[in-house]
């Protein structure tokens, strides 16, 4: 059988069209029509190792659905955002449930000049007990848990390098 | 909870090192404030990773199918058709990938508005299009071919003429964003992102293929390009 090496992943660049990262941060919806579940707010600011806030930057996520499901035909559990010029994001979205012996958790990947490749990491809205988040050492993991600033809005900050610089996944 | 094996047939291996950067490359100062300082973690691959959004035109709609126009629309440029084929790593086509390209025009300017370096805007160029594989995994994007431009402030670094692509493949894993470069150009030698690949042939694919003239259309060049996205299927499913 033909094995093939993928493709050599390269920067995004300074110069993603400003129309792509538009109009893709809202999940609650399909066609119209309101997913099930709680809709929640997930922000943050993503910052360099100087403490630069980075605008433009872009950001995907991936999760389940309420029932921790990633094939409801009512929820398409794909997002986009792009930070603004105080380096922040925004998503509304479902509040995802988990199964098979995960704990309720958002997937992100970054994309960004000076970023040569995609970064991966996850987000988690507890401490939880999960084989993600328990590959990460301890003193660390914790800063894969966002923090509840209101009821249904979540912080979840991203520092690329540096001191307390989140941690990212190579797969 | 125990940690559970994936059960979808996808199939991702690790990276292989040789066709991907190391991180913080020297010719290439933003890359020293963000890159990650830590050694990126390992983690098991579970149901969400190996999962993916069906069905991305439900958000990412198509845009564009061409960059060149016709008449006194007509973009200023060497007229191309780019011939990319998306690609498993078992070569088998991914129908229905969405495939995002964006360059700059003839003259080396962008149309996004934080390019402000001198080259002039073409009116009838808008460099950014949204096109979705068909059955054989191919997409066709008539454009004009990119010029070479100065990158700021990097002591006499030009990139080579290239094309941004950004790849969705079957699942989450599987997303790509890479370039593709022109044969035969100077510059290729010494671009320090084109480089950061280290193996040569890793690299040599990341340069289009000029297609021969004889057989192509009367207009313009063909350059022909493969992605191959990560991702195979399972040889048995999982339980």
């Amino acid at each position: 059988m033909t094995r093939l090496v993928p493709t050599g992943e390269m920067t995004l660049g300074p110069f993603f069209p400003r129309e792509f990262g538009l109009g893709a941060n809202d999940l609650t919806s399909v066609g119209g029509v309101r997913a099930e579940g709680e809709v929640i707010e997930i922000t943050g600011r993503v910052v360099q190792l100087d403490g630069k806030p980075l605008d433009n930057l872009i950001l995907e996520i991936w999760q389940a659905d309420r029932e921790g499901r990633f094939d409801n035909p009512k929820f398409f559990g794909w997002g986009r955002a792009a930070t603004d010029s105080a380096g922040v994001y925004l998503f509304r979205t479902i509040r995802p449930g988990a199964l098979r012996g995960r704990a309720p958790h958002i997937n992100f990947l970054l994309l960004y000049s000076g970023l040569m490749r995609q970064l991966q990491t996850v987000m988690f809205f507890e401490s939880s007990d999960d084989p993600v988040l328990n590959a990460v050492q301890p003193g660390v993991r914790e800063r894969l848990i966002a923090k509840i600033q209101e009821p249904n809005r979540y912080v979840f900050d991203i520092r690329l390098r540096g001191e307390d610089e989140t941690p990212f996944f190579d797969d | 909870m125990s940690e559970t094996p994936a059960t979808s047939a996808e199939f991702i291996e690790r990276r292989d090192p040789r066709t991907q950067s190391q991180g913080v490359e020297p010719g290439y100062a933003h890359t020293a404030q963000r890159w990650p300082s830590q050694p990126l973690q390992r983690r098991p691959l579970t149901a969400a990773e190996l999962s993916g959004p069906r069905d991305l035109t439900r958000r990412l709609p198509r845009v564009r199918g061409d960059l060149a126009g016709y008449g006194d629309k007509r973009a200023i440029g060497q007229l191309i058709h780019l011939r990319t084929r998306v690609v498993d790593e078992d070569g088998a086509p991914v129908p229905g990938a969405v495939v995002e390209i964006w360059h700059c025009n003839a003259a080396g300017r962008y149309i996004h508005p934080n390019d402000t370096h001198g080259a002039p805007v073409d009116p009838n160029f808008y460099g950014a299009a949204r096109l979705v594989a068909g059955d054989s995994g191919l997409v066709e994007l008539r454009t004009i071919k990119p010029a070479a431009y100065p990158v700021p402030d990097a002591a006499g670094w030009w990139r080579p003429p290239h094309v941004h692509f950004s790849v969705w493949g079957r699942v989450w894993l599987s997303r790509l964003v890479t370039q593709m470069f022109f044969p035969g150009e100077p510059l290729n030698e010494a671009d320090a992102i084109l480089n950061a690949i280290r193996d040569p042939e890793a690299r040599a694919r990341c340069i289009a293929r000029l297609a021969p003239t004889a057989q192509g259309p009367q207009d313009a060049l063909v350059f022909e390009y493969q992605i191959v996205v990560r991702g195979r299927k399972a040889a048995s499913s999982l339980p």
